[in-house]
């Protein structure tokens, strides 16, 4: 899944003040039983759907998890405990592709900020050709990832031909498990260019919130440009970053797509992701036990990331949250 | 107005340039790719040495598999966003306008589901679906598609339904309309902004997806694009299918690029909504 | 883009999703069967559908549908939708070495005595044996295959080498060309070879179904000449992405003098490198020891036709199985397809031979070929084999074969993660 998800830097801390608060504050009459009874039977279609295609799987996941359960030895299916995150744990597979994850999620998010912080500047200040800039950024957030990854593969495998190999005059294969450095450069580029304009856009929004009146009196104090986007700028965008930062590291975890078409259809081991180790273990071994644990492993760990960021935005904005 | 200097002019059309060719650069490459023969879609040139439509006419022919996955992607794309964008409707119509406990769980739970990993629940689902019966099936897809499509579609609409003067609504009928008028005349126009925004983000969603696509179907029955794509063949083993992935890759762009050229406004609006009001 | 726009946009994609909807479902009288193979480039599968569809006077319309290109995606095809009890994979192309895990698993059907008799006849042995599980035939061979020593005429000085030893120094001293194509990429390929190579030195992977054997010394040898070869300038420099067909075009674009291929290539040099094609010439598959004193032992590989567990016409898709396999089809698999015939009458007749040069060499190499473990596990032994050893560059082998012990034993109790 890659990088569609809104984020509303308002709604994580959300305070439920608006709409009708006039006549929220009656207690519960009539018209305000009716209220919450509308609002409940508005809302249950969405909540069924969700909880059904996500709570229950991943319960049921869980389940499995603690399961023999081999798609192609249905006889052997037996309750095991734990043993199955023993044999995940104490794998070096796991840690390796762990390892990957990491590595590329680091990485590329690291430059997605500084690349999409310089993109937003460009989109909030140019003097010329924002709403070009805007529309054309807005590509590589729209194209399908699939694709994303196959441009990048394509111009870099030298077995299809790749252009990039031809202008350099080299002979191996850069993406193939022979090079690792290369091939983890090829994914975090495809990353970056796809997921770059997310970011940029994100961080637009905080833009738009710093004050021009402050940037322009720190002018007038004095102030150099360098010193006004790190004093006022940044602080008051802090929000804004921890929030586009949060969505793309969890993103970046996930990484599949992109890791996956270059990787050859997952078999370069070298950037193999946790979620492509799931996902060879599930669909490809049919070993559903194995491949929950697995699963239920790469939740904890996003789940883990999401409360280190939530803490981090609760700090940032004192009285919220 | 005030006067640029030359170097100002200068720094901002290079800054702009580098941007365009950052973003159109992979984009182009894939264009030239799909043109080259396939005789020398392996010859490791940028520009087509002999320029040919034979990968066009290679995917549109009859026996390949990207006719029948562009109709999945398409048709399970559009459902998904339909069906999501009508109960995100109600969803965040309550959340933006109605008083009643339980809305901010809500918001919660709907911006954990975002978070999912995917990878964790396709195992469960494919062994639910081979089950049901649904694996391999438009609605194998469509289901899990509005789960993490909902969430989306909540937050976007809440945000857009909260910036309707929902007063005009209650002006009108106390000026004589009936309620059912009111909400045609005045709500509806006001809210279909936010309603189309949803639905493009939503459907850029789910014509994106991989990871259930490729995990819950296998056929043409229900492939879409990406899984297909992942695993073409090309013509025949002896013809590398590079020349036909970049076709088609090209092809699945062109109704990005339409969204993205005629509603670059919008979508801007709508991936921001809610960042803005922080 | 006014709101108007906007509406109208939504309702086109509507429409289209709807005009989708409709999609067309083809009917017929008699059984339809779903033939799900790989495409051969020959286009022979797709006819041999076409001609027993014709054949059978209406008893049964075979469709043919294609399955990926390489055998690691066609099983991940297969298997996710026979776990899923599909009931439309009627009839289906499988690698030989699948036979043990779809029959452990109910997801193709044994063969009934009288249809098992049929295709018993006249079959060799070798290929009989990659279809039978627990002495019940579960496929009928379709095509066998081996891979040969393929070499250029007019680069190679005198008789082919006939060990790897020989065969890497006579590479590594030829002024152009002097390349070695084959299979290194992290895939079946590469555990076909290490099979092959093992065997070759004496030793083999499994002892049974269900016990590692690895022994140290014949391991130790086939995983040295892997890093041999990998490490020499006889090389390809991307033999750790290379597979069966991007050896074909190295070999077709005058890269390599030599290849170790499937005979697939042959009818491909003919049509594409007819110059080349001139000077082609095969010898045995290397021997690992000087072949005084080993056997070679070549792979063995090829597809047999399985019934789906599933199916709803059992009895037409054993039928239209038989068929397919006859020896007119099996003719055609070999000419254009360059894939060698499982009935042994082929191999004696002149004209085939004539038209097929090289097929006494395959059959000979087929009597005593090194047979990949047959296990229901085997998938996951392969996997645990081809992620160990690949890239062939980076075999150490002392250590490489320790790990190889420990990750084989581990899949065999399909445990740990592969």
């Amino acid at each position: 899944m890659s990088t569609n998800v809104p984020t509303q830097t308002g709604a994580i801390a959300e305070a439920p003040q608006r709409g009708l608060g006039r006549r929220g504050r009656k207690p519960i009459s009539d018209r305000a039983k009716a209220e919450r009874k509308l609002g409940w039977m508005l809302c249950a279609p969405a909540v069924v759907v969700m909880i059904a295609v996500t709570a229950y799987p991943i319960g049921y996941s869980f389940y499995l998890s603690l399961l023999r359960a081999d798609l192609r030895f249905p006889d052997q299916r037996e309750f095991i405990g734990l043993d199955n995150y023993v044999t995940v744990l104490t794998s070096s597979l796991w840690w390796s592709d762990f390892a990957h994850t990491m590595i590329i999620m680091v990485i590329s998010v690291s430059i997605e900020l500084v690349l999409g912080m310089l993109l937003a500047l460009i989109m909030h200040r140019a003097l010329f050709g924002r709403g070009l800039v805007r529309t054309v950024s807005l590509i590589p957030y729209g194209i399908v990832t699939v694709v994303a990854a196959y441009a990048f593969l394509l111009a870099f495998s030298t077995p299809s031909g790749g252009f990039i190999p031809h202008w350099l005059g080299i002979e191996h294969d850069l993406v193939d498990q022979g090079h690792p450095v290369t091939s983890f450069l090829v994914v975090i580029l495809a990353e970056v260019w796809k997921t770059t304009p997310f970011m940029a856009l994100l961080l637009l929004a905080g833009l738009a919130l710093v004050p021009d009146e402050l940037l322009e009196a720190a002018r007038v104090d004095g102030a150099t440009a360098w010193q006004r986007f790190w004093r006022i700028t940044v602080p008051l965008m802090k929000p804004a970053i921890l929030v586009a930062l949060l969505f793309r590291t969890l993103d970046a975890f996930r990484i599949f797509d992109s890791a996956y078409i270059i990787g050859q259809n997952g078999t370069n081991p070298k950037i193999e992701t946790v979620s492509i180790l799931g996902y060879n273990q599930l669909l490809n071994r049919l070993n559903l036990g194995l491949g929950s644990a697995v699963s239920v492993l790469i939740f904890i760990c996003v789940m883990i990331i999401a409360l280190i960021f939530i803490k981090g935005l609760g700090t940032s904005r004192p009285g919220e949250g | 107005m005030r006067r640029w200097s030359t170097d100002r002019i200068l720094g901002w059309a290079a800054a702009d340039f580098v941007v365009l060719v950052f973003a159109l650069f992979p984009v182009l490459w894939i264009v030239m790719l799909s043109f080259k023969s396939p005789a020398t879609v392996t010859d490791g040139s940028f520009i087509p040495n002999e320029w040919s439509t034979e990968n066009y006419s290679s995917i549109f022919n009859g026996n390949s598999p990207f006719l029948d996955a562009l109709r999945n992607s398409f048709g399970i794309a559009a459902i998904a966003t339909v069906i999501a964008v009508v109960l995100a409707s109600m969803a965040a119509y309550a959340i933006a306008r109605l008083n009643f406990p339980g809305k901010a769980i809500m918001l919660g739970a709907a911006l954990m589901i975002a978070m999912f990993p995917p990878i964790s629940i396709v195992g469960p689902l494919y062994n639910m679906w081979r089950n049901l019966g649904l694996y391999d099936t438009w609605p194998g897809l469509i289901i899990p598609y509005l789960t993490f499509a909902l969430p989306l579609a909540i937050y976007t609409l809440t945000a857009f339904f909260r910036e309707i003067p929902w007063e005009l609504e209650q002006a009108a009928q106390v000026d004589g309309a009936t309620p059912f008028q009111a909400f045609r005349k005045i709500i509806v126009p006001l809210a279909a902004p936010g309603v189309a925004t949803t639905a493009i983000l939503v459907f850029i969603f789910c014509w994106n997806d991989f990871v259930f696509a490729v995990s819950l179907t296998s056929t043409s029955a229900a492939q879409t694009v990406p899984a297909a794509l992942s695993q073409f063949t090309g013509v025949s083993q002896f013809t590398a299918p590079y020349g036909s992935i970049a076709a088609a890759a090209v092809i699945v762009t062109i109704p990005i690029i339409i969204l993205v050229l005629f509603f670059q406004r919008r979508i801007v609006a709508g991936l921001t909504a809610g960042a803005v009001k922080g | 883009m006014g709101r108007r726009g906007i509406v109208l946009m939504g309702l086109a994609v509507l429409a289209m999703a709807l005009l989708a909807g409709c999609g067309g479902s083809s009917g017929g009288q008699g059984a339809h069967l779903n033939f799900w193979a790989y495409n051969e480039p020959g286009g022979t599968f797709a006819g041999a559908a076409k001609r027993c569809t014709q054949q059978s006077g209406g008893r049964y319309t075979i469709e043919f549908h294609a399955l990926g290109n390489d055998p690691d995606t066609q099983r991940q095809q297969l298997v996710r939708r026979l776990a899923a009890k599909d009931s439309s994979i009627d009839i289906m192309s499988m690698d030989v070495i699948w036979t043990a895990e779809f029959a452990e698993a109910g997801w193709i059907k044994p063969w009934p005595q009288a249809a098992a008799d049929k295709v018993k006849q006249g079959t060799l042995k070798g290929p009989l044996d990659t279809a039978t599980y627990q002495g019940k035939l579960y496929a009928a061979p379709a095509n066998s295959n081996t891979q040969l020593l393929w070499y250029r005429k007019d680069l190679v000085k005198g008789e082919a080498p006939k060990t790897w030893d020989d065969l890497i120094a006579t590479a590594e001293k030829m002024p152009k060309a002097g390349r070695i194509e084959i299979q290194g990429a992290q895939y079946e390929g590469i555990t076909v070879w290490f099979n092959s190579l093992i065997q070759s030195a004496g030793g083999q992977i499994l002892d049974g179904p269900d016990k590692v054997s690895l022994a140290p010394q014949p391991t130790e040898a086939a995983l040295g000449v892997m890093a041999k070869l990998a490490n020499s300038k006889a090389a390809d420099p991307s033999l750790s992405s290379q597979k069966e067909d991007q050896n074909r075009l190295a070999f077709e674009t005058g890269q390599a003098a030599f290849q170790v291929n499937y005979p697939f290539i042959y009818p491909s040099a003919k049509e594409n490198a007819p110059d080349l094609f001139k000077n082609l010439g095969w010898a045995p598959y290397p021997a690992v020891k000087n072949p005084a004193d080993a056997g070679r032992k070549a792979p063995i590989g090829g597809f047999n036709w399985g019934v789906g567990g599933y199916t709803k016409h059992p009895q037409e898709a054993f039928d239209a199985a038989t068929c397919m396999r006859d020896e007119e089809n099996q003719k055609e698999f070999a000419l254009k397809g360059g894939l060698p015939p499982t009935l042994a009458a082929l191999y004696d007749n002149k004209e085939f031979v004539k038209a097929y040069p090289f097929a006494p060499l395959i059959r000979k190499e087929l009597q005593d070929a090194a047979v990949r473990p047959q296990t229901p596990l085997y998938s996951d032994v392969s996997l645990a084999i081809y992620k160990t050893i690949s890239p062939p560059a980076s075999i150490d082998p002392k250590s490489t074969a320790a790990k190889l012990r420990d990750r084989v034993k581990n899949a065999l109790e399909s445990k740990g993660l592969l």
